[in-house]
């Protein structure tokens, strides 16, 4: 049986990927899950300086999903490649790191920092963070800075280079994607956790200081679908499926509609040894389709 | 993450349900003040996040775990039996510190759970120590099943009992205690916020010897998720799964 996925010029030994923030550095889920086991890791995001993240509460569970607002707290890029990195040097799995900045030259500096270090094989821009130079608006929502971004991010590294993309901005993923492909992007994550909110009604106010969070986990996964068959439509980058994938048959959904690789994150503090037991799905559905090579299955409903 | 099955089921008063499961990993390893994620089983993803609970007791290849019906998890929980399975992860998080000459345990509510399994282990080793024990409503006495055969246990009640002490824990510790009696001892105390933070005024200049076991609403459990954060003193955050769930009261915000 053969499991492996190529994502344009980066081949991963299978398609399950840890997603960014739900595996934290590598070693906090280490004891838990073999890290061997999936096609890669992401790290999660990084900036340029450690960042405190938002005050509590972080988390709010709603039907099936849990709303999230940590505020992208991390120790910051110097810390990761110190503390962090030579854990992971250890691995035999690719190795994403996810990265933000306020500002387009927070994400090139830290950028330029990874692209030093060898065992690093990707990096995935988060660009559903605020601009601070844009009054807070995301990176996503303004084709120039988008464009800016992700050309100069492109200057500074040679890494393959992932965008991940959020839902905010529900218009035309074409204007969205031709830049993103001109500009050097290499593979898109789809998606990012979806701007929801909840209001605490004892209270009569917000659940979150930040009024809105991120919503993950089952509640969003025909959504993320959707958005991930859309953008298969319109693009020819290499897409990693992911939003709600809990089970072997939701990682398989994504495969179908043409997601070349599959996102694993909720389900990693639900049960961290979530990514094994999707994998092993995946094998035994192969094996019952009598199937072969799991790239067979890679869009096979469009 | 393994998978338990519940060997004992007991019921305290109308709220607490204590379940023994029969895990070896997590009976062997526990120490007192850690914690377990519990969730009913697989494919369950309503509610999706697995419930952090502190650990009651360990017995050979066992260990015990008493929780408070207040939600839809802990409800869907209480509803297993006998029989019945569990997924577990653990044992997680950072547990009391067992250097005291004397100790002084306050618990407020389902507080008690930690510093029960923290009792039997002082007990053991031969550390003297008081367990007070406070809840709100009569019915709650119920509790004090858990802890009969310790020595030196008081306990209050904020409605009237006959021949109890009527008001909080607190107001028992310092109806009980003069500074002269706590002054050599460690302080441990699990319970509501407000208590937690009363705790300060009750034992003035203690608080490096003061250690909180708190609780939080979890995501992961093991330090990924960060969503756990509570403020830290001088700046920044703690996360409670894998900086605590027990603190020194002079560590933190409450």
């Amino acid at each position: 049986m053969n499991l492996s996925v190529t994502l344009g010029r980066m081949a991963l030994k299978n398609p399950v990927v840890l997603a960014s923030g739900t595996c934290g550095y590598g070693r906090e889920i280490a004891p838990y899950l073999d890290l061997n086991t999936p096609g890669a890791i992401t790290v999660k995001g990084l900036s340029l300086f450690p960042w405190e993240g938002n005050p509590p509460p972080r988390l709010f569970e709603v039907r099936a999903g849990l709303l999230n607002s940590i505020g992208l707290e991390n120790k910051g890029v110097e810390r990761f490649l110190q503390e962090d990195l030579p854990f992971l040097e250890t691995l035999d799995t690719r190795i994403f790191v996810n990265i933000w900045g306020r500002t387009v030259e927070e994400y090139i500096e830290v950028a330029r920092r990874l692209d030093a270090a060898e065992r690093i094989d990707a990096l995935e821009l988060n660009v559903s963070c605020p601009n601070v130079e844009r009054g807070g608006a995301s990176f996503l929502s303004d084709p120039e800075i988008l464009r800016e971004l992700v050309g100069r991010v492109r200057e500074a590294t040679r890494k393959f280079l992932i965008v991940k993309l959020g839902p905010a901005k529900m218009q035309d993923w074409e204007v969205t994607v031709r830049i993103l492909e001109k500009e050097g992007a290499e593979a898109l994550s789809v998606t990012n956790s979806f701007p929801a909110m909840a209001i605490d009604v004892e209270r009569m106010d917000f659940v979150f200081a930040m009024k809105s969070a991120g919503l993950s986990g089952p509640a969003i996964k025909p959504l993320a679908l959707k958005m991930v068959y859309d953008l298969v439509g319109v693009t020819e980058l290499p897409i990693i499926g992911m939003g709600g994938v809990m089970t072997a048959e939701d990682a398989l959904e994504f495969l179908l509609v043409g997601a070349r690789a599959v996102g694993v994150g909720t389900a990693n503090l639900v049960a961290p040894s979530s990514a094994a037991d999707i994998l092993e799905g995946i094998k035994a559905y192969l094996l019952r389709k009598n199937m072969e090579n799991v790239e067979d299955l890679i869009g096979k409903v469009r | 993450m393994s998978f338990a099955r519940i060997c004992r089921k007991e019921r305290f008063g109308e709220r607490f349900v204590c379940f023994e499961l029969e895990e070896r990993s997590i009976a062997s390893r526990a120490r007192p003040g850690q914690f377990v994620m519990v969730r009913p089983g697989l494919e369950v993803f309503d509610p999706l996040l697995p419930r952090p609970f502190a650990i009651l007791s360990v017995n050979a290849d066992r260990f015990s775990l008493l929780f408070e019906v207040v939600g839809k998890g802990t409800e869907l929980l209480s509803h297993l039996e006998v029989g019945d399975t569990l997924e577990v992860l653990g044992p997680l998080g950072q547990g009391f510190s067992l250097d005291a000459s004397s100790g002084i345990l306050i618990a407020g509510g389902r507080g008690l759970v930690p510093l029960v399994f923290l009792a039997r282990e002082l007990k053991k080793r031969g550390i003297p120590f008081s367990f007070f024990l406070g809840v709100r409503e009569r019915k709650d006495l119920a509790l004090l099943r858990l802890i009969e055969d310790l020595p030196r246990v008081l306990w209050s009640c904020e409605e009237a009992v006959s021949g109890g002490f009527c008001g909080t824990v607190l107001d028992l510790v310092g109806k009980c205690l003069e500074r002269a009696l706590w002054q050599g001892a460690k302080i441990y105390a699990c319970g509501p916020e407000g208590m937690l933070r009363e705790l300060a005024t009750v034992f003035p200049g203690k608080e490096e010897d003061i250690e909180v076991a708190l609780e939080a609403r979890m995501g992961c459990g093991f330090g990924v998720c960060l969503g756990c954060a509570i403020p830290r003193r001088g700046g920044g955050y703690w996360h409670v799964c894998s900086d605590g769930p027990v603190f020194r009261l002079s560590e933190v915000v409450l």
